[in-house]
C-alpha cells in the first residue's frame, strides 16, 4: 500500500517538467562553474564566511553586540544549513532509482520491494555525506549550537568552506596530488627517521635530560630538529644525544631540499597547463567570445584588427612553435588541438555565445574542426576558411555558418582592377574597411525618433551618409534602395555607408532605446 | 587603345585569375617559370603560354608590353614574386603592376618594389570576419559584391559626351527613380582619384567623369543604357 503510493509519487515527479527545471537550476547554481548566476551565490557564501570568521576573531577581545551574535548563530548557520540540504538534495535523484527498480521488477514479473531502491539511495546519499567537502559543510554549521563552547572552534571549518570557492587552492592540491608517490615516500622516510631518532634520544637521555620526560617529548624534539626549526626548548646533553642530533640534522637538510625540489618540479611541470586553464577560465567568463583555430597569417591579421575592436578571444594551435610566437606577439594562446572533442568541451559551450574561426592552412583540418565543434553544440557559430571555391560545398555540408574564400576574393579584386579600375578603388576601400567607406548598420530601438517617419523625411545627404537599404526584422527580406515613401518601423536595421564619425553621429541622434 | 594583360605565374592563384580573365574576354598571356605549371596551363587549354626564366631580364625584355597593359604578378614563390615585381617595374615603369600578397609585410615589400595595386588576401578576409561578427546585414550586401553573380552589384558608368547629366550636380539627379544608388565617382576636374559621395564634396557631373553605382544588375544596365541614349 505504502509502496504503491511512493511509486506513484516517484512516477509523478519523474514526469514533472517543472521539478526537473527547478532541480537543474539548483544543481547548476551549486555545482556548475560555467553557470552565469553561480558567481552571485559564490559571492554571498564568501561574504557569510568572512563575516562569521571576523566575528569570531573580534569576539576574542571585545564583547559582541546582540545583533552580531544573532546574525552569526541564526542567519549564517541557517543559510549554511539550507545550502547543505540543497546540496544533499541535488546530489542524486531519489525518484529515478525507484522508477528504475519498479520497472525492472515489472519486467521480470517479480514482487517489487522498496528496500532495494532505498538501499541504492542510501548508499548514494551516504557517499555524499562522507565526502570531505560535505563533512566540512556539516562541521561549519555546528558552531550554531551555543551550549557547547568547544564547538566555537568549528567556525574554522567555515574558512575551509572557502576551498569550494577558491580555485587556486584546489589547483595547488591537484598539483601536489600528481606527486603523490614521491611525497608519500618522503613522508614515510621522515616518519622512520623521526621515530628512530626519537627512540634513540629517549633511550640515551631519559634519565640525564630534565626536559625529556616521555617518549612524546623525544619524538617532538626529533621532529623539531629534523625540520631544521630547532626551538631549543629541548636540547641534547649527552655526547650520544649530540651525535644523534648531528645525524638527523644532516638527514633533515637532505629531506627538506628533496621536498622542495619535488614541489617545484611538480609546479614547473604543470605550470603551462595551469596557465592555459587560467586563460580558458578567463575567456569563459565572457558572454561572447571567439576561438581562433590556427595561428597563421590570417589569424594574425584578424587579431591585429581586433585590437581596436576588442572582441574577447583565445587562440588554439596544435603547433607549439606557433603558440610560442602568438604569446610573443602578445595574444592569449593555448597549445591544443581544436579537432579534439575534449579541448572544445572545456569552453563554456552551454551558456556563452561562441564563434569558432577555422583559419588553419588545410581544408581537411578546418572541416574536421567544424564537425567537431558542431557535434558538440549546434549553437556555436563557425566561420571557416576554404582554399578554393570547390571546397565551399563541403564546408556547407559540415555545417559552417560562413565560408571565407580569401583566394577567390583576391581574384575577383584582381579581375576588377583590370576590367573596371575605377570601381576597384571603391570596392577595395569597402572590403578593407577603410574609414571613408564604412558600411554599417543602425538598429532602430522602440523610442527612436525615426520610427514612423518616411525615408524622404530624413536627409541622409546632409549627414553625408549613403542610405543603402532596410532589413525588416531579424528574418525579413533586405530591401535595397527602398521607395522614398517607405516608413521606418521599430527594430528595422538600416544599412548605410559613410565616414565612421558620420555614422556614429547618426546613431547617437536616432538610436532610441534598444530592447 | 589596346589593352592586354601579362599573367606571371600559373599556380594556386594564377589558375583562378586566368579563368576570371577568360570569362571577361580579356586578352592575356601566361608566363610561367616552372615546367609543371606550364604544363598545367597547356592542359587547361590556354594557347598563349610561355615558359621562361623570369629572374633574367633578357626574357622579360622581349615581352611586348605597352603602357596601357597590365602586369599581374602571382608567382607561387613569394620571394620570386617580389623580385619579379621589381624587375618589371624597372623595365616598364609606366605600366600598371598588380600583385597579390598574403601578409602585411609582403604588401609593403611589393609596394616598395613598384606594384601599383596590391591585393592583400588576408586583410580583406580578416575584415570580413569582423563584419560577420558585428554587421550581419551588411555582410549580405558585401557578399553580393564579391560573388557578382546575383543580387546587388557595382558598375562603373562613363558619362558620355553631350549627356543630359553634363553640368548637373549630384544632388539634382534622381538616381532613386532608376533603382540605383551613386556610391562614388572619378571627377576629372578635381583629381584622378576615386571619391565617395559620402566624403561630402558637392560634385558637378561632367562628360568624361566615371560614376560607380550600386543596384540590381538589370537596373544598372537600364540606367547605363538610359544615359548613353541621352534621354532626359
Amino acid at each position: 500500500m505504502i509502496s504503491d503510493v511512493i511509486v506513484k509519487f516517484a512516477y509523478w515527479i519523474n514526469g514533472s517538467r517543472r521539478y526537473k527545471t527547478v532541480k537543474t537550476f539548483f544543481a547548476n547554481l551549486l555545482n556548475n562553474p560555467d553557470y552565469p548566476y553561480k558567481k552571485y551565490l559564490d559571492s554571498l557564501m564568501i561574504f557569510l564566511i568572512l563575516t562569521s570568521v571576523g566575528i569570531l576573531v573580534y569576539e576574542v577581545q571585545n564583547p559582541v553586540p546582540e545583533w552580531m551574535d544573532f546574525y552569526d548563530i541564526y542567519i549564517v548557520s541557517i543559510l549554511f544549513l539550507i545550502e547543505y540540504l540543497f546540496r544533499f538534495w541535488v546530489y542524486s535523484d531519489l525518484h529515478k532509482s525507484i522508477v528504475r527498480e519498479y520497472e525492472k521488477a515489472r519486467f521480470l514479473n517479480k514482487e517489487f520491494s522498496l528496500w532495494k531502491p532505498f538501499k541504492t539511495i542510501l548508499i548514494g546519499k551516504l557517499r555524499y555525506i562522507t565526502s570531505p567537502a560535505a563533512i566540512i559543510d556539516l562541521l561549519a554549521i555546528l558552531p550554531a549550537y551555543r551550549p557547547l563552547r568547544i564547538l566555537r572552534i568549528f567556525v574554522l571549518f567555515r574558512v575551509f568552506k572557502l576551498l569550494r570557492y577558491t580555485k587556486s587552492i584546489n589547483q595547488f592540491v591537484d598539483v601536489l596530488a600528481n606527486k603523490r608517490f614521491e611525497l608519500f615516500t618522503l613522508l614515510f622516510l621522515l616518519v622512520f627517521i623521526m621515530i628512530s631518532a626519537g627512540i634513540a634520544i629517549y633511550v640515551f637521555e631519559e634519565h640525564e635530560n630534565p626536559n625529556i620526560d616521555s617518549l612524546f617529548d623525544a619524538l617532538y624534539w626529533a621532529l623539531v630538529t629534523i625540520s631544521t626549526v630547532g626551538y631549543g626548548d629541548i636540547s641534547p646533553v649527552t655526547n650520544e644525544g649530540k651525535t644523534v642530533s648531528m645525524l638527523i640534522i644532516v638527514s633533515g637538510l637532505a629531506m627538506i631540499s628533496f621536498m622542495t625540489s619535488v614541489i617545484v618540479s611538480a609546479f614547473s611541470e604543470k605550470l603551462g597547463e595551469l596557465k592555459e586553464n587560467r586563460i580558458i577560465e578567463e575567456v569563459n567568463k565572457n558572454e561572447e567570445f571567439i576561438i581562433v583555430c590556427g595561428y597563421g597569417q590570417m589569424a594574425k591579421t584578424f587579431l591585429r584588427q581586433n585590437e581596436k575592436i576588442g572582441h574577447k578571444y583565445v587562440v588554439l594551435d596544435k603547433d607549439a612553435h606557433r603558440v610560442e610566437q602568438a604569446i610573443k606577439d602578445g595574444y592569449n594562446a593555448i597549445n591544443d588541438d581544436a579537432s579534439r572533442h575534449d579541448v572544445i568541451a572545456k569552453f563554456n559551450v552551454e551558456y556563452a555565445h561562441i564563434t569558432v574561426l577555422c583559419l588553419t592552412n588545410s581544408d581537411i583540418e578546418n572541416i574536421y574542426i567544424t564537425l567537431n565543434v558542431k557535434s558538440l553544440s549546434r549553437k556555436i557559430k563557425v566561420i571557416a576558411r576554404a582554399m578554393d571555391e570547390s571546397m565551399k560545398k563541403k564546408f556547407e555540408l559540415a555545417g559552417v555558418d560562413h565560408v571565407l574564400l580569401p583566394n577567390s576574393v583576391a581574384n575577383m579584386m584582381l579581375v576588377t582592377a583590370i576590367s573596371q579600375p575605377v570601381m576597384y578603388n571603391g570596392i577595395h576601400a569597402i572590403l578593407t574597411g577603410e574609414d571613408v567607406a564604412h558600411v554599417d548598420e543602425v538598429i532602430l530601438g522602440t523610442h527612436s525618433r525615426l520610427v514612423g517617419k518616411r525615408i524622404d523625411e530624413i536627409n541622409f545627404k546632409e549627414d553625408k551618409l549613403l542610405f543603402i537599404g532596410i532589413q525588416r526584422g531579424k528574418t525579413g527580406n533586405f530591401m535595397f534602395n527602398p521607395k522614398p515613401e517607405t516608413v521606418f518601423h521599430e527594430e528595422d536595421i538600416l544599412l548605410m555607408m559613410g565616414l565612421e564619425i558620420s555614422i556614429t553621429y547618426f546613431k547617437e541622434r536616432y538610436r532610441g532605446s534598444i530592447l | 587603345m589596346r589593352k592586354q594583360a601579362f599573367l606571371f605565374g600559373y599556380g594556386v592563384q594564377g589558375k583562378t585569375i586566368a579563368n576570371g580573365l577568360k570569362n571577361e574576354h580579356f586578352r592575356f598571356h601566361i608566363i610561367e617559370s616552372s615546367q609543371e605549371n606550364f604544363q598545367h596551363a597547356k592542359e587547361d587549354g590556354y594557347l598563349d603560354v610561355t615558359l621562361s626564366d623570369v629572374t633574367k631580364d633578357e626574357s622579360l625584355e622581349g615581352l611586348d608590353v605597352g603602357e596601357e597593359d597590365y602586369l599581374i604578378c602571382v608567382m607561387d614563390d613569394e620571394h620570386l614574386n617580389v623580385f619579379l615585381t621589381l624587375s618589371l617595374h624597372a623595365l616598364y615603369p609606366n605600366t600598371t603592376i598588380v600583385a597579390i600578397s598574403d601578409s602585411i609585410h609582403t604588401t609593403q615589400k611589393l609596394k616598395m618594389a613598384g606594384a601599383t595595386k596590391v591585393i592583400d588576401l588576408y586583410h580583406m578576409s580578416a575584415n570580413r570576419i569582423h563584419n560577420i561578427l558585428r554587421k550581419p546585414v551588411a555582410i549580405k550586401l558585401l557578399d553580393d559584391f564579391i560573388t557578382q553573380e546575383e543580387g546587388i552589384s557595382f558598375k562603373e558608368i562613363l558619362i558620355p559626351h553631350n549627356s543630359y547629366l553634363n553640368g548637373m550636380t549630384v544632388d539634382n539627379v534622381d538616381f532613386q527613380a532608376y533603382g540605383v544608388l551613386l556610391m562614388g565617382m572619378i571627377d576629372l576636374e578635381l583629381s584622378n582619384k576615386f571619391i565617395f559621395v559620402t566624403s561630402g564634396i558637392h560634385h558637378k557631373l561632367d562628360s568624361g567623369d566615371t560614376m560607380v553605382c550600386i543596384g540590381e544588375k538589370s537596373d544598372l544596365e537600364k540606367f547605363e543604357a538610359h544615359i548613353i541614349r541621352g534621354q532626359v
